[in-house]
């Protein structure tokens, strides 16, 4: 009732402002008038009781003012008045308002790009119930990606030890694959195999017929049931309430029967990869690692660090009785999992967003410091302006919440330039994610990473408050701290005071500080990535172009595709520019392969974790790795024992310093195939890196793709020329030669490199670009400090040189000035670096941290642009004629 | 104006609230109406009466609207809202236990040696 009074007066304030003072205008003539009346009647003339009545009144206007105080939505009317009189005074100075908007633009911009993508990836909740209480589980071996796969055992294992969880249960496996139907255009979607419990317990309700249940899963392949998504019955069916009973093909396997639709908005557990069909899981006794996923919720009052501490010892327990010692490296990871569970793009994505967060609010810092300093220089040609005010009456708190009107008149039009930016930001930002391996081939939904959601918005509104004001505070606190009557005095000149003089210079040290991090940071990981690019990879990566194809429905028999795979080799070596061509079952860099244990037969106790990759003849020629002893497979061998080809390490650990060639190697739990075989090693060749650039080479056996009786679908090319000159003729050959084998895609080892170090690539760009801007910005302080400082100090500057100092004199004056500002920011920049050198380095487990050149060549940068800021100014002062400076004024 | 008491600060508003309860008022007729039932002991600065009367609005105590005076003119009558009835009531109480407290407080005689 109260409130409703008050948004009444509010309204009709703003809304009949002149009504409202036409009225008051009304009342107080009419008061005046009844007053006038009364007084003549206690006779007194007309003219002498009207003016007794305005007498006895006092002040109208004073008490109109007060009127106007008292109604609602006063603040507001000043608010407006400050803003208008504020957009008027940004419009006056338009190359100010410009360079200010640019700059805080650029930072909120910044800001609001990565924190979008990190909302996108981290902070947006399932529509699940109580996501709060939602755990993962994962595997994790040491430095590798952790994953969500367990084996069967494990999990009957900690399920019945379990004290932590209400619900421990199998989620759902994350695939893509072609979906096909009657009427039905073929299209590639995510998909997944879910546990007879995973809607149940998810809390998804039904849109239409029913959901998966227990009942499912021990149905078996007999008749396999299918749930889909909302949106895919929306997009593919209408909405036709006849779905239930239709069937569904996924890839080439057995059809589906569609028994219900999800509840609308429910898209699995991943918003990249939004699943669209899903059928009971076939897992059962006997399943071995990798393949049940397990998703749990906490026990009500149970923290997460205590179900980890449990189920870790149960999981050390499970695994405890695996023989393989590799197994026994793996450790359990238990996270929350209501934002979304963890995926290849969270996982590749997390580190780099964290550290450009980072980056991006020092930007930020460093862009308030930079437009404080502006904002103050500002306030100084402005303290005949506010003490004029202040004579006239205006309040401290009005001059001051005019002056931080004005600034944050500023952060917000830096705001609306900032979001525009932010957009293509995010867009340009999510186009670099796309390019990294696991997920350029796969259907994902980036809408998440570049759509805004309340997060975004309260996160971009709290920073444009937040610069708003740290920029504006200073300068607002000094410009309503004004003592009039010194201001207006004819003929003085403003002085600052000392300490004034050293916050503006603290100003500029802080912004060359907060610099100088930047770009030793952006240093560190440039440095980081070349020295990626420039290791020793085992194999040469230019004019080598790499084509995957796809067997999974070519129809051929494997003797034939091997046959034929074999003829299309033949046919590419004899395409004008190419000098080699070979296939194998994994190619370098692409980011996953075989491996298992090797060691020299009979010596089952010496083993050695190794890699392992299934190659044809020509495999070391096209990559271009050196052999060092032995020969290459041959067509030959396919009639005789089994063979293979070892790098130095496997050679060196399973052997020691005997020559390899002739003995035998065993392996034994490799991924691909169960069970030990024993191989003739043939031929040495060098190290070459396998599935990162980030570890060294891996002990690797190569064995002979031909004589296993497997198909390679990466076909490897080593050209003379452009390799971008032979892929359409490439293209043509394979299909002429593999009629129904289609192309996945051809890309250049360069590119898969890249596609590999995405993350990496993303911190160097990135903060390069920070660092370039933040070093701008700290000159473009550190000029604006010194020319005003120069512009102030003429007169002094005249005097000085009347008295006879020389122009250097006065340059040098300027330029120490400078360099002092540049120290004092290395003295507080540098612990900032090496603090953030520390952090990084906990993020990146191999940074090169211990070289300390990024630091100095920041600093060599640093003092370069600063002496360069300060020269103008410099020069200006020197050129300061005496006659002229002292005649001033 | 000798036997006329200043208003203590805060009282004002009372005071306009006490007045108009007794029927719905102009401006000019508040003050009056002060006037006449104190006596005329009371001074109330007629410039200050709007501003509380504005405030008093604001604060929903009190509702305005337009009407005719007693002598034909348009004029602005406020009247009680129930909030303000409330408010008065509750003032009221609070103004006589604090003039109670007062006398009593006043009125203590000096205690023998």
């Amino acid at each position: 009732m109260r409130f409703a009074a008050y948004l009444k007066s509010v309204f009709e304030n703003l809304v009949g402002r002149t009504r409202a003072d036409r009225e008051l205008e009304e009342e107080l003539s009419q008061h005046l008038r009844a007053r006038a009346e009364e007084l003549r009647g206690s006779g007194l003339n007309a003219k002498e009781a009207e003016r007794r009545a305005r007498i006895e009144f006092g002040s109208q206007e004073k008490f109109k003012e007060e009127c106007r105080k008292e109604r609602g939505g006063f603040w507001l009317e000043t608010f407006w008045g400050d803003v208008r009189f504020g957009l008027r005074m940004l419009r006056k100075n338009p190359g100010f308002t410009a360079v200010a908007v640019l700059t805080l633009a650029l930072g909120i911009g910044a800001n609001t790009a990565i924190f979008t993508s990190i909302n996108g990836l981290m902070f947006r909740t399932l529509p699940i119930k109580d996501p709060g209480q939602f755990v993962e589980l994962l595997h994790q071996y040491p430095g590798e990606p952790a994953y969500n796969g367990f084996s069967w055992d494990a999990y009957q294992v900690m399920r019945h030890g379990d004290r932590v969880f209400s619900d421990l249960f199998i989620g759902s496996t994350m695939n893509f694959g072609t979906v096909r139907g009657d009427n039905l255009q073929p299209q590639t979607v995510f998909v997944g195999s879910v546990g007879g419990n995973f809607f149940h317990l998810l809390g998804v309700r039904t849109a239409a017929g029913r959901l998966i249940g227990p009942e499912d899963v021990h149905a078996g392949y007999h008749d396999p049931v299918a749930v889909v998504s909302w949106s895919f019955w929306k997009t593919r069916f209408n909405l036709d309430p006849g779905i239930i009973g239709k069937k569904l093909v996924v890839n080439d396997d057995p059809p589906l029967t569609i028994i219900g639709v999800a509840q609308r908005g429910f898209y699995g557990l991943s918003d990249e990869q939004p699943q669209d069909v899903w059928w009971p899981t076939s897992l059962g006794p006997s399943q071995g690692w990798g393949s049940v996923g397990l998703l749990a919720r906490l026990k009500p009052g149970v923290s997460i660090k205590q179900a980890r501490a449990e189920m870790s010892a149960l999981f050390q327990e499970a695994v405890g009785q695996d023989t393989s010692p590799f197994m026994r490296t793996m450790k359990l990871r238990i996270e929350p999992a209501g934002n979304g569970v963890t995926t290849p793009l969270s996982q590749m994505l997390s580190t780099p967003l964290t550290i450009l967060m980072a980056t991006v609010g020092l930007l930020l810092l460093l862009t308030c410091a930079n437009l404080a300093g502006l904002l103050l220089a500002r306030g100084a040609s402005r303290q005949h302006e506010m003490a004029v005010r202040a004579c006239l009456g205006a309040a401290r708190a009005r001059l001051l919440r005019q002056t931080l009107t004005e600034s944050l008149l500023l952060s917000l039009a830096g705001c609306a330039v900032g979001i525009f930016f932010a957009y293509f930001a995010a867009h340009a930002l999510v186009r670099v994610f796309a390019s990294g391996r696991f997920i350029m081939d796969a259907p994902m939904h980036f809408e998440a990473l570049t759509t805004p959601d309340a997060h975004v918005v309260l996160f971009t509104g709290a920073i444009v408050l937040l610069t708003g004001l740290l920029c504006g505070a200073v300068p607002a606190m000094r410009a309503s701290n004004l003592a009039p009557g010194s201001a207006l005095q004819p003929g003085t000149r403003i002085g600052e005071t000392k300490r004034q003089r050293l916050f503006g210079k603290g100003l500029v040290a802080l912004q060359v500080a907060l610099s100088l991090a930047l770009v030793s940071s952006a240093g560190l990981f440039v440095g980081y990535l070349s020295h990626l690019r420039n290791s020793n990879l085992g194999f040469k990566r230019n004019h080598l172009l790499l084509v995957t194809l796809d067997f999974a429905q070519s129809g051929y028999t494997a003797e034939k595709l091997s046959r034929l795979s074999q003829e299309l080799v033949m046919r590419l070596d004899a395409i004008p520019g190419v000098n080699s061509a070979t296939f194998s079952d994994m190619s370098p860099m692409e980011g996953s392969g075989a491996s298992g244990f090797a060691f020299a037969r009979d010596h089952p106790e010496k083993r050695t974790q190794t890699s392992i990759n299934y190659v044809a003849p020509d495999y070391f020629k096209t990559y271009g790795t050196p052999f060092l002893a032995g020969r290459d497979f041959s067509a030959g061998d396919q009639a005789s024992a089994p063979v293979a080809i070892i790098n130095e390490t496997a050679a060196r650990n399973c052997f020691g310093n005997e020559n390899p060639i002739g003995r035998h190697i065993t392996l034994s739990h490799i991924t691909l195939t169960e069970g030990e075989r024993t191989y003739e090693v043939i031929g040495l060749v060098g190290d070459a890196k396998y599935n990162d650039l980030q570890q060294s080479a891996p002990p690797t056996v190569y064995a002979d793709l031909l004589q296993q009786g497997f198909v390679g679908s990466q076909l490897a090319i080593r050209t003379r020329i452009d390799p971008d000159g032979v892929a359409d003729a490439i293209r043509q050959t394979e299909g002429a030669v593999l009629k129904t084998v289609p192309i996945v895609r051809i890309m250049t080892m360069n590119e898969q490199i890249d596609s590999s170090i995405v993350p990496e690539r993303l911190i160097a760009i990135l903060s390069t670009g920070f660092g370039v801007l933040g070093a701008l910005l700290a000159a473009i302080g550190l000029y604006g400090l010194l020319a005003h400082t120069v512009a102030r100090r003429t007169h002094e500057i005249g005097v000085r040189m009347a008295l006879g100092a020389a122009g250097t004199d006065v340059m040098r004056m300027v330029l120490r000035d400078a360099v002092w500002m540049v120290c004092a920011g290395f003295a507080a920049g540098a612990p900032l670096a090496f603090w953030g050198k520390r952090i990084a380095a906990s993020l990146i487990p191999d940074l090169p941290v211990a070289d300390s050149r990024p630091i100095v060549v920041a600093a060599g940068i640093m003092i370069a642009i600063g002496l360069l800021a300060a020269y103008l100014p410099a020069r200006r002062a020197m050129r300061v004629d005496p006659m002229v400076a002292l005649r001033y004024e | 104006m000798g036997e006329q008491a200043q208003l203590l600060p805060g009282t004002l508003d009372l005071l306009i609230l006490k007045a108009v309860s007794l029927g719905p008022r102009h401006g000019y007729g508040v003050l009056l109406r002060i006037e006449q039932i104190s006596g005329k002991a009371l001074l109330v600065e007629q410039g200050a009466l709007y501003p509380a009367l504005f405030r008093l609005v604001r604060q929903g105590l009190l509702k305005a609207s337009w009407g005719t005076s007693e002598n034909n003119r348009r004029a602005k009558f406020y009247e009680l809202t129930a909030a303000g009835k409330k408010r008065l009531k509750q003032e009221e109480a609070d103004w006589k236990r604090l003039v109670a407290a007062m006398t009593s407080v006043l009125g203590a005689e000096p205690e023998e040696a």
